[in-house]
């Protein structure tokens, strides 16, 4: 059962939402009323879905909450009672995954949410994978630099180079990358 | 000054009514100077003030084009130009609003550990839970102070603390109710927790690195394309505000102004006291640097050098990675030429390029090196591979 966090620092009728949404059967975790006690109940309840108001004092709170700490960034709902909601959609980031209408009938409510979660977790799926292709750009330059290394001072060709680093890799059971990071090191600390 | 002179004139602004959003902190006092006294009518701009809850919904209204100017800590803006945390935007500083005038709040059982230890590093350590500071945005001016000041006495803040982010007001109920053992942020915030005796200003800014900058006047790229002229007469309009401001009558008045439910909300005495950089005695025998706003334009000039220093602290704590030039990054973001020509139209001096700051831990800044100067740094994070 999806677990929500609705955050309810502002006089909008936000808290209105709870039975509706209880009603629709999701799990909802108690209110926040105050930031203060935000970042316990993120770490500690672990919801789903935070719902706050886009003027709440407690989106700074949020945003601490996404930089820093790997394991927080959720999918956030905005609410707003912002008739262009467009404007805010161009501003939106990584975060905030939709915007709710004030006035929304809780019933339209269950898709948005659910796309709300689909859209998430496609975008911590493409952050994984842009990461990845950086860790590897950053293999390929190291193993470059090793493999350089072994021709300079070994008078080695590429190829010898790259069959010795690999050969290595093999007896001591390490990734290439790894060996290269090694050996990279150590000739910096014998200069 | 004689007001009613006639603007310098250099172009008659291509917009004239500007929507200018702010945070409820005393270094607002330029824009609220600057519409009390309307000092945007002699150089062709009327000014609308629009009071922001939170420092994100400052970055999503200045994106959405919802407010053309804003108040804003110069983190937020270089975290904004390289889309940490949240949407990318290319943003302009069209100038430093004020400098130093924040400080160091550490609750009464902490601040007594820290008087018996001699150290801080020690007084954390007391039993008890991880201590927990409070700042005001994830790449904002108060997370990078506190950063710089507890790494600059062997407490690393990424790990020795768990730093929470709190709005400003709600900031002393936190410390009154134990969940805080400290926090970093503007005024009159630290003067309102010292004067409810929920703990004690223990270090301002200005000891952190002298004259440091604080708030700027952050609009958009595309703006100030568009718009240059306007552009250039807000910077000519916040300039007067920010002279005006060098006088301590001044600074008394507006206080009045500041004190005010839809400006602050805190009594006018606090505010006024930290305006004028009155610090408990008892804690600094010696005055350290208070706010300024002007001091004959030494404050405003956006040197990118100031830009570039926060990239290196973002790097510094893992915030930002990868290979761009960030010095490019802070010269495109500083509007220097708009500057110049707004300065010179007002008679106002434009300081040194250079500048040599000696910060808290004896580091020095000069904006020359910024790989050297990070390298510099034994707590960063351990270097990523290549």
């Amino acid at each position: 059962m999806l677990r929500v966090l609705l955050v309810t620092d502002t006089d909008k009728p936000i808290g209105d939402l709870r039975q509706a949404l209880a009603r629709l059967g999701y799990d909802m975790l108690a209110e926040v009323a105050t930031p203060a006690a935000l970042p316990r109940v993120v770490e500690e309840q672990r919801p789903d879905v935070v719902i706050i108001d886009t003027e709440s004092p407690s989106r700074d709170t949020l945003e601490q909450l996404a930089v820093m700490n790997e394991t927080a960034p959720r999918p956030v709902l905005m609410f707003s009672n912002d008739a262009d909601q467009q404007l805010i959609r161009d501003a939106v980031g990584a975060g905030v995954s939709a915007y709710l209408v004030e006035g929304l009938e809780a019933e339209r409510l269950a898709p948005i949410l659910e796309v709300a979660l689909a859209r998430f977790a496609r975008e911590v799926q493409l952050l994984k994978r842009l990461a990845d292709a950086e860790t590897e750009l950053a293999d390929r330059k190291l193993i470059d630099r090793a493999k350089r290394l072994l021709m300079d001072r070994r008078k080695m060709s590429e190829q010898d180079a790259y069959a010795m680093l690999r050969k290595r890799a093999m007896d001591q059971g390490m990734k290439l990358a790894e060996v290269a990071r090694h050996l990279v090191s150590m000739a910096d600390l014998l200069g | 000054m004689n007001i009613s002179s006639p603007a310098p004139s250099i172009g008659k602004p291509e917009k004239t009514h500007i929507r200018l959003g702010f945070v409820a902190l005393s270094d607002a006092a330029p824009l609220v100077a600057a519409k009390v006294l309307e000092f945007g009518h002699r150089h062709g701009l009327t000014l609308e003030l629009c009071r922001q809850p939170s420092w994100a919904a400052v970055r999503d209204k200045l994106l959405s084009g919802e407010i053309d100017a804003a108040h804003a800590l110069y983190g937020l803006v270089c975290g904004v130009q390289m889309g940490i945390g949240g949407p990318q935007g290319d943003m302009a500083v069209l100038m430093v609003l004020n400098r130093n005038g924040q400080a160091i709040t550490l609750s009464n059982r902490l601040t007594e550990a820290f008087e018996q230890h001699g150290n801080l590093k020690d007084a954390l350590a007391t039993p008890g839970r991880r201590p927990v500071f409070a700042q005001t945005f994830p790449t904002g001016t108060h997370a990078m102070w506190l950063y710089y000041w507890l790494a600059a006495q062997g407490v690393q803040p990424l790990r020795d603390i768990r730093s929470v982010v709190i709005p400003p007001p709600q900031m002393v109920d936190a410390l009154i109710d134990g969940e805080l053992d400290g926090l970093c942020v503007g005024e009159p915030w630290n003067a309102v927790a010292e004067a409810r005796g929920a703990g004690k200003t223990v270090a301002v800014t200005s000891q952190i690195w002298p004259d440091h900058p604080e708030k700027v006047l952050a609009s958009r790229r595309d703006f100030v394309e568009h718009y240059p002229q306007t552009s250039r007469a807000l910077i000519q309009t916040m300039l007067e505000a920010c002279r005006w401001l060098d006088n301590s009558q001044h600074r008394k008045d507006i206080s009045t102004w500041l004190a005010a439910p839809d400006v602050v909300g805190a009594p006018q005495e606090l505010i006024v006291q930290r305006l004028l950089g009155h610090y408990d005695p008892a804690q600094f025998p010696v005055q350290p640097p208070g706010v300024s706003f002007f001091n004959e334009g030494a404050v405003n000039y956006p040197r990118p050098s100031d830009g570039l220093w926060f990239f290196t602290q973002f790097r510094r704590w893992g915030m930002l990675q990868g290979d761009h030039d960030d010095a490019a990054v802070a010269v495109a973001l500083c509007q220097t030429a708009l500057y110049r020509e707004a300065a010179a139209s007002m008679n106002v001096r434009v300081p040194e390029e250079m500048r040599a700051d000696v910060f808290i831990d004896g580091r020095v800044w000069d904006g020359q090196n910024p790989a050297a100067y990070l390298d510099g740094f034994t707590s960063q994070k351990s270097a990523s591979a290549g």
